[in-house]
């Protein structure tokens, strides 16, 4: 009947010392693990048992250099420090676990050392300890305890069978958590006298510093470098296409006859229009976007684990300071390709505010998996008498629109927005490359699939039941509106025109028309307004009323199809080109709306940020969609 | 020959280094909460560095400390970094 809340172990260290990889190996959780400095960012905390019955709270913190000094509040350092203070105030039980990098122990005693100042419980937990054997050295855990007058443990958190020692040890320390002494020592010296060094270890030390030094050597030559750079990032976006696009269309078709199936077996009527047009359609159309997700997220951890990333802030550092940007806001950056919302918070790491600020207000134009359904639709429909290759080039231009078009806005934000008279330059570290770990990638690659059904599954589903709904209960004045529906038409597609949400999309016309979007883009753009991906899920749902039952087609074809009240074709290539103008730009998220609220602490930013984005998007779509028209 | 006569000159930055040379950092010639800061990453009077390549365009160093750690360096801040070889 215990009903205190366990002691919390909280895991402090050095940015990418390593204390995701062991929260992630004691929790079996899911704290993100990158080989980038400062990865973690939010305060992860999760419980877990002891083999005594005994529970411990593990909280991984961001990591920190120092805990002394006055660290800016909204950074990845403000957040670690004022979660430590915090605890220490509370007086509730608690140690804190120093993660440290045996490969860098000099540095990390430097952390122990302010840490033990603090007068609170610590422990040091010893991580990479394999690393620095395969060098041929070894760190004395007795020794370093002796002279730190603090438990240590040495580890390694890429064996999965080191968890129950760990636990243990904190386990240990937790219970007889008392205040380190506070003599002064030189972390230097202490590490000195921790390290045992074989002779036989200076050759493999060697040979594996040559092996960075050799990829570095190539992947950051001055010439070479960017070249490969941006192959890489063409090969990570044209990847999620070439890759993904065959099973996609896979599923597509299974759909597709699924849909038949159930009309046929279930007949013409209101519920088979629910089940085939609201749910299939609209929700089951958003999940054949699956493998492009799962690919897009394997491949960015691949980046990260590697120990490239830190490599690319390294080369756009320049570019992106020229831009109002810095080397560090690359992170987000890249981040921001699968989804904006863990981008903005990872923004922390970002030391200077106002680059943080111009960061956070140009990731939403990053291009997010969420707009890969609409892109893959439209290329699908309006692009499919060009090559694969021609395809795909198309699809990885729409993500180098998004980049370029966030470079502009940073641009023109840096000449508006500013909070700071100087910016702090760039520090960071360049960690070795490692090797990344398979069972790493494919959990996360499980957890962003499972993540992606759940929501198709959750929200997309009811809002697609809705929508459906509204585009079959009559609007007002839906008398003269079923008259524009196509002479012979069905009843259903006659019920669609004189619709609730038909009238609401054909109010829009006016405005809309300049850029080539008839009422059932319209309707279409409302719906994404708060999650982008209902665009294609939208269309699948009006597409599939307006469809012929006996002969359900892929919604690309339809799309082709589509006819315009006087009988012509109603879009084409201007259209398809202005809508993913629409779809680079405008903001069409708002949980990323409300994590810009939440780190800029304002609704200020948040509102800019829907502003100009839809106005920015709504000036591209007219010029895209009248330049491409007379183009022709 | 170029080396020799570098390392007679006065006092000079980290930025002035070429690839390959190495030096010990002197002084910080900074606000004393970004020099602290540094001090913590690692780059505190009395480290040893060496540059090892400079990025394009006027990139950041990539500078090794004698610690073995490896930073990227932004080249306006290491003109603030006194080093003496």
């Amino acid at each position: 009947m215990s009903a205190a809340p366990p002691p919390v172990v909280a895991l402090v260290g050095r940015p990418n010392a390593g204390k995701s990889s062991l929260y992630n190996l004691l929790t079996g959780g899911h704290a993100k693990v990158g080989n980038f400095p400062g990865v973690t960012v939010d305060v992860l905390q999760a419980d877990v048992g002891l083999p005594g019955g005994e529970r411990l709270r593990c909280v991984d913190l961001p990591g920190v250099y120092t805990v002394v000094g006055a660290p800016d509040p909204e950074s990845d350092e403000g957040y670690a420090r004022r979660f430590l203070d915090d605890l220490q105030a509370k007086g509730a039980p608690h140690l804190v676990a120093q993660v440290l990098d045996a490969t860098h122990l000099a540095l990390g005693l430097k952390l122990t050392l302010e840490l033990r100042g603090r007068g609170v419980p610590l422990a040091v937990v010893v991580t990479q300890h394999d690393v620095l054997e395969r060098q041929g050295q070894a760190v004395d855990a007795a020794v370093l305890s002796a002279k730190l007058g603090v438990p240590v443990l040495t580890t390694s958190a890429r064996d999965k069978g080191a968890a129950p020692k760990v636990l243990e040890f904190l386990g240990e320390a937790a219970r007889h958590a008392k205040a380190p002494p506070t003599d002064a020592l030189d972390a230097q010296a202490v590490a000195t006298k921790a390290l045992v060094t074989r002779a036989e270890g200076k050759a493999a030390a060697h040979a594996a510093r040559r092996r960075t030094e050799r990829l570095d050597a190539v992947l950051l030559h001055p010439v070479l470098g960017p070249v490969l750079f941006l192959g890489l990032m063409v090969l990570l976006f044209g990847a999620v296409f070439l890759v993904a696009d065959p099973v996609t269309w896979a599923i597509d078709g299974a759909l597709g006859a699924l849909g038949k199936s159930l009309e046929a077996a279930l007949g013409p009527g209101l519920f088979t229009s629910l089940l085939v047009d609201g749910v299939l359609g609209g929700a089951g159309t958003v999940l054949i976007f699956l493998p492009q997700i799962v690919v897009l997220t394997v491949v960015m951890e691949l980046i990260d684990a590697s120990g490239y990333l830190a490599r690319g802030s390294f080369l756009v550092d320049r570019l992106l300071s020229v831009a109002g940007l810095g080397g560090r806001s690359f992170v987000p950056l890249l981040t921001a390709h699968a989804c904006a919302v863990p981008a903005i918070t990872s923004a922390r790491i970002i030391r200077d505010p106002g680059q943080r600020l111009r960061t956070i207000l140009v990731l939403p134009l990053m291009t997010c998996s969420a707009r890969i359904p609409t892109f893959g639709l439209l290329i699908a429909a309006f692009f499919s008498g060009s090559s694969a290759l021609a395809r795909g080039a198309l699809f990885v231009g729409l993500y180098f629109a998004g980049i370029a078009s966030g470079l502009v806005a940073s641009l023109v934000l840096g000449r508006t927005v500013k909070r700071t008279a100087h910016a702090l330059p760039l520090v960071l570290e360049l960690p070795p490359y490692r090797r990344p770990q398979a069972r790493v990638m494919a959990r996360l690659g499980w957890r962003a699939a499972t993540r992606f059904v759940k929501d198709v599954g959750s929200v997309i589903l009811v809002v697609a039941v809705i929508l459906w709904a509204l585009l079959t209960v009559p609007g007002p004045g839906h008398a003269e509106a079923k008259a524009a529906a196509p002479p012979g038409a069905s009843e259903k597609v006659v019920a669609l025109h004189g619709s609730v949400a038909a009238f609401v999309g054909r109010a829009l016309e006016p405005l809309t028309r300049p850029a080539g979007f008839d009422w059932r883009m319209n309707i279409g753009l409302i719906a994404s307004f708060g999650a982008r991906e209902l665009m294609v899920g939208t269309l699948g749902i009006i597409f599939g009323l307006e469809g012929d039952e006996e002969d359900p087609a892929p919604l690309a074809e339809k799309l082709r199809e589509a006819q315009a009240p006087d009988g012509r074709k109603a879009y084409g290539v201007p259209t398809a080109l202005a809508l993913m103008a629409f779809f680079v730009i405008a903001c069409q998220c708002m949980s990323t709306v409300a994590a810009v609220r939440r780190e800029t602490r304002s609704w200020r930013w948040a509102g800019f940020l829907l502003a100009y984005t839809y106005g920015a998007a709504y000036l591209l779509a007219v010029l895209v969609y009248q330049g491409a028209s007379r183009l022709g | 020959m170029k080396m020799s006569r570098m390392s007679r000159l006065p006092p000079s930055s980290l930025a002035a280094l070429s690839p390959g040379q190495s030096a010990t950092i002197t002084a910080l010639a900074l606000s004393e909460r970004e020099a602290g800061w540094l001090r913590a990453v690692g780059l505190g009077e009395g480290v040893g560095v060496t540059v090892l390549r400079r990025a394009p365009f006027g990139g950041p160093l990539h500078v090794r400390t004698g610690g073995g750690a490896e930073l990227a360096v932004d080249r306006k801040l290491a003109c603030h970094l006194t080093v003496a070889s």
